[in-house]
């Protein structure tokens, strides 16, 4: 839920609350003070009878009482207490029983004893109540409608440069060159916010692209050393008096240097796919790239005793001609190198599917750490960058890669 | 052959003056591009081994001075860039090839001598090396006067060991030369030794020499 909706809910929820409780209190309060009006009206009425009494030494007609019903009944208790109570008034001209107040009074008339009771029309002051009742349930439903309105849409434009920060921060790559811009908004917050954001950005942006600028530098700076170690190798091996034992040290050398270049080549590689920094984008021929590279590993595949299955429809995809090189043969040498003796490679191609299918170990490779850079088999002596270029040239072309296990077969899929 | 080698990491200079000179060929060095501008100017070479990035400029001036003095000497550039741009930028303007850091010497020899061979002799050119003779245009191969029949792979690793000849020549240069980037070094070794027993074995038949001497596991010479 929205931090508006939050807020609106927990604003109603309080308001409504406090206006319920005041219409209460509202109420019994204004119903007290008219109940009090009545009853002193009725102490007058009863005054009023007294008086009569007093002058006249009778007891006074009902006629000569307003509309009040005034009733007497002779009684032989001497004391009683004069109490106020509801009771049901009937209205002698509309013929019907309306809520009313009473009272009921000891009086003396010439030494007899009478209880004397005073009954009123409530009617008009219960109207009184429903008229301020009604007043107050409309405010109440006024200032709910302007709260929700309020709420929605003065606050969601007060919201509104969040969100759009929020959006420009999801958007967000560390890798684009384009930055976070300033949102123009008047709340100090969302000011703050936005200029702290930015900055990160800016920030992180940057220090991203000195350390692959560093990367690449370190990478070709480190490819001058190489070239010294090779070619004096290839010198060292000219020398005749020297024995197998120098011969095989020589060969390790060899070998750790040609991988430490391939490792530089991988790494060099990777800033270049990250920058985006291969223009040759045209339209590439998927089915005659792998034909091509079925060429080019017939030895290996055949030293292996590998059978190759291909199933391939045609397929065009818009890419770099020697990204697309590097990702069908990163993808095949490894469905050969990881391959058993005797094993197989079933390859398919279909409408935007490349599905490369390999026998070979029969654990399934762990999906989540693949494609991490310098992930590998204990077994293998490849550089682990492998699967890491193949998974950010899908990234860049915004290709789907997937891993997946399933009766001895270990399956790439590339969605183009 | 004369070549002039500008390159200015001095060990990887040294090492390239010495394998080309103890082949017989003549070199002269220079460290930076003013030095390799005044010499281009003066001498005439047959050969330019030119590393583009130089201390006090790109090499590319070089390749513009060349081309806009009308000189035709052959150009190979040594970059340590792996770079498509600086490939595609050298070779318009006027290199012969583009050979990137770190390379193997027998790699740096063979396309030189390529590079030379097509600009001197044109496509038209026959390569005798003892009883071999190879047609370089319609890449056929005469041992003795009777035809070889070739594998590729074959026909690439003879004329490579041609250009390299009584030198010993590493397995990871000969594979890196075969397959480039393609293979991982561990398998292309097997390889290797079956591509070599088989050349040795066409070899022997039509000649009656061994022409190849193995070299501790190391590699293999030819001779």
């Amino acid at each position: 839920m929205k931090l508006a909706a939050h807020y609106n809910k927990a604003s109603i929820i309080i308001s409504v609350s406090v206006l319920l409780i005041s219409a209460v209190v509202y109420y019994l309060t204004i119903n007290h003070i008219v109940r009090q009006q009545l009853d002193s009206d009725l102490s007058e009425e009863v005054t009023e009878v007294i008086d009569y009494i007093n002058v006249n030494h009778r007891l006074p007609k009902p006629i000569e009482f307003d509309e009040d019903l005034t009733t007497f009944k002779k009684t032989s208790v001497a004391n009683f207490d004069t109490k106020f109570f509801d009771a049901p008034y009937a209205n002698p001209k509309e013929k019907k029983t309306e809520p009313g107040r009473a009272v009921s009074a000891l009086i003396k008339v010439n030494g007899d004893n009478y209880i004397v009771t005073i009954v009123e029309s409530r009617e008009n002051t219960e109207y009184l109540v429903q008229i301020i009742s009604t007043i107050t349930l409309i405010l109440t439903v006024v200032l709910l409608v302007v709260l929700i309105v309020t709420n929605r849409y003065v606050l969601n434009g007060l919201w509104r440069p969040f969100y759009q920060l929020l959006d420009q921060v999801k958007w967000f790559s560390i890798a684009d060159t384009n930055k976070i811009a300033a949102v123009e908004t008047r709340v100090d917050e969302f000011s703050d916010l936005s200029d702290a954001v930015s900055k990160m950005s800016l920030r992180a942006t940057t220090d991203y692209q000195g350390l692959k600028a560093f990367t690449e530098n370190a990478s070709h700076e480190m490819m001058t050393p190489l070239a010294i170690i090779t070619s004096k190798l290839d010198m060292l091996i000219q020398d005749e008096q020297l024995g197998a034992d120098q011969f095989a040290q020589i060969t390790d050398i060899y070998s750790a240097a040609s991988r430490l270049s391939r490792l530089n080549q991988s790494l060099l590689l990777l800033v270049k796919i990250d920058n985006n920094l291969l223009h040759d984008t045209e339209k590439q021929d998927i089915k005659t790239s792998i034909l091509e590279k079925s060429q080019q590993f017939q030895e290996m595949l055949q030293n292996k005793y590998i059978g190759l299955n291909l199933a391939l429809e045609p397929l065009e995809v818009n890419a770099s001609k020697y990204l697309i090189d590097v990702l069908i043969n990163n993808l095949f040498s490894n469905a050969i190198r990881h391959n058993k003796n005797s094993g197989s490679i079933k390859i398919k191609l279909s409408e935007n599917k490349l599905i490369i299918q390999n026998t070979g170990d029969i654990t399934p490779l762990q999906q989540d750490a693949i494609f991490e850079r310098f992930y590998k088999s204990r077994t293998s002596d490849g550089t682990g960058l492998g699967l890491a270029i193949i998974k950010n040239i899908c990234t860049l072309y915004h290709f789907e890669i997937k891993y997946e296990y399933a009766d001895g077969m270990h399956s790439f899929i590339v969605v183009f | 052959m004369k070549l002039l080698i500008v390159e200015d990491e001095q060990s990887l200079r040294e090492t390239i003056e010495k394998y080309f000179t103890e082949e017989g060929s003549i070199c002269e060095v220079c460290c930076d591009l003013k030095g390799a501008l005044q010499k281009i100017a003066v001498y005439e070479y047959d050969c330019i081994l030119l590393d583009i990035g130089l201390p006090d400029g790109d090499g590319f001036a070089i390749l513009e001075y060349l081309k806009s003095s009308g000189k035709n000497e052959c150009v190979l550039i040594i970059s340590a860039r792996n770079s498509l741009d600086d490939k595609i930028k050298g070779l318009n303007i006027g290199a012969d090839d583009y050979i990137t850091k770190p390379f193997h010497l027998a790699e740096l020899k063979a396309r030189l001598l390529a590079i030379f061979r097509r600009k001197t002799f044109g496509s038209n050119s026959l390569l005798n090396y003892k009883e071999i003779s190879i047609d370089l245009s319609g890449r056929t191969v005469n041992v003795n006067d009777k035809e070889m029949t070739l594998t590729k792979k074959e026909y690439e690793m003879l004329l490579y060991f041609i250009a390299n000849k009584g030198r010993v020549i590493s397995k990871n240069a000969i594979a890196e030369h075969l397959w480039g980037d393609e293979m991982d070094m561990l398998d292309s070794f097997d390889f290797i030794y079956t591509h070599i027993k088989n050349l040795r074995k066409k070899l022997m038949e039509l000649s009656g020499k061994d022409f190849f001497a193995s070299i501790y596991g190391v590699g293999y010479k030819f001779i």
